[in-house]
């Protein structure tokens, strides 16, 4: 199976900060991801919106990533969505029960 | 702007549907008629609870082992694991795998032992929410213990496989938290740490060393969720283990 390198883009939009995710989503993504967050952690957003539109494949360990991810952001209080999601990966955050505590945003997100 | 590594994805439909039967089904509620030999099924008719529905503080642990002078790949010891996985758990543990096998959206029951010798034995069972050929992850049920997940996987390091367990818990209601607070937190590490020797034992390895990272993600707890409780499978069983005499009288085994 072809893996592509996951990245990490953070930019500023209104009201919040957007991480950009691209690539494949699994056990080797831990520090770029963890990282990222440290990064918008540094910065102090209110929310968080994981775009999920370049990202190509996620198995059960990026799930986990994403998962740790929220824990860390609701225990700082920070609000997290999720856009850019196919419906394939909108139903599996739905059967991991992630859609209890992200908003999920369909389509393009404003 | 801060840029880590980015890069474009060349077909992104295509990638996202090339895991689709790596995943369980979504369902409502768990069933565990695939199951055979289990005497209580603590698990039908319940939802699952991750580790985001869990009361307690929030663990992530892995635990990994080299099978140092072992000639097998990584996909291999995953096939292994998954056919005998019921055998390299430690003594006194029971688990009754689905009989098709562990595979994404089947349910196992497990008995466990929380110490040598308890008179009461928990009741409670695992999702197989994810597998492939590389690894395979269990998710808790409500009322187990821990809300969790927990992945089994294998890597190449070198010219050496290693296999890992990685869970990400949390106690699923108060009492469960006090109860990890006294020792089941070290008790659960002692479980892996045996198993993941008894997995290197099993291929050849001569000593298997285990390695153990724990690290508290988050050390809140989630108040909202202390009705958990009603769920618990530690006092479900208990209340089995002390009503089994009535049972037996009336014949309602």
């Amino acid at each position: 199976m072809d893996e592509r390198q996951f990245g990490a883009e953070i930019t500023e939009v209104p009201e919040e900060i957007r991480l950009r995710l691209s690539g494949d989503l699994n056990g080797r993504a831990d520090e770029a991801l963890a990282s990222a967050y440290a990064q918008v952690a540094a910065l102090g957003p209110r929310r968080v919106s994981l775009d999920f539109a370049h990202v190509g494949y996620i198995n059960s360990t990026g799930i986990a990533l994403v998962v740790r991810l929220l824990a860390q952001a609701r225990r700082d209080g920070r609000a997290v969505r999720a856009i850019g999601l196919t419906e394939h990966y909108r139903e599996i955050f739905r059967i991991t029960r992630l859609s209890d505590f992200m908003e999920i945003v369909e389509g393009d997100a404003a | 702007m801060t840029e880590l590594n980015v890069k474009p994805p060349p077909n992104h439909d295509a990638a996202t549907n090339r895991d689709a039967a790596n995943w369980a089904q979504p369902v409502d509620r768990l069933s565990a008629a695939g199951v055979a030999g289990a005497t209580d099924d603590a698990v039908t008719g319940r939802r699952v609870s991750g580790p985001l529905q869990g009361f307690g503080q929030l663990w992530q642990k892995t635990f990994t082992v080299r099978l140092d002078g072992v000639d097998i790949s990584p996909t291999d010891l995953i096939a292994l694991w998954k056919e005998r996985f019921p055998t390299f758990w430690p003594k006194g543990q029971r688990f009754y795998a689905p009989l098709s096998g562990i595979a994404p959206g089947e349910v196992a029951l497990l008995e466990i032992e929380p110490l040598p010798g308890a008179p009461v034995r928990f009741s409670t069972g695992v999702l197989v929410l994810y597998a492939d050929d590389e690894s395979f992850t269990f998710m808790s049920p409500e009322g187990h213990i821990l809300s969790a997940w927990i992945t089994f996987s294998a890597r190449r390091d070198g010219d050496v496989t290693v296999a890992q367990a990685q869970a990400l818990e949390r106690p699923s209601d108060p009492f469960d938290e006090l109860a990890y607070m006294l020792g089941g937190n070290r008790q659960n590490d002692r479980f892996w740490e045996a198993t993941l020797r008894n997995l290197a034992a099993a291929v050849g390895v001569a000593s298997p060393a285990v390695d153990t990272q724990v690290v508290c993600i988050d050390r809140n707890r989630q108040w909202r969720y202390w009705r958990n409780v009603r769920n618990s499978a530690t006092i479900r069983s208990a209340r089995r283990t002390l009503t089994a005499p009535l049972r037996k009288l009336t014949g309602r085994g």
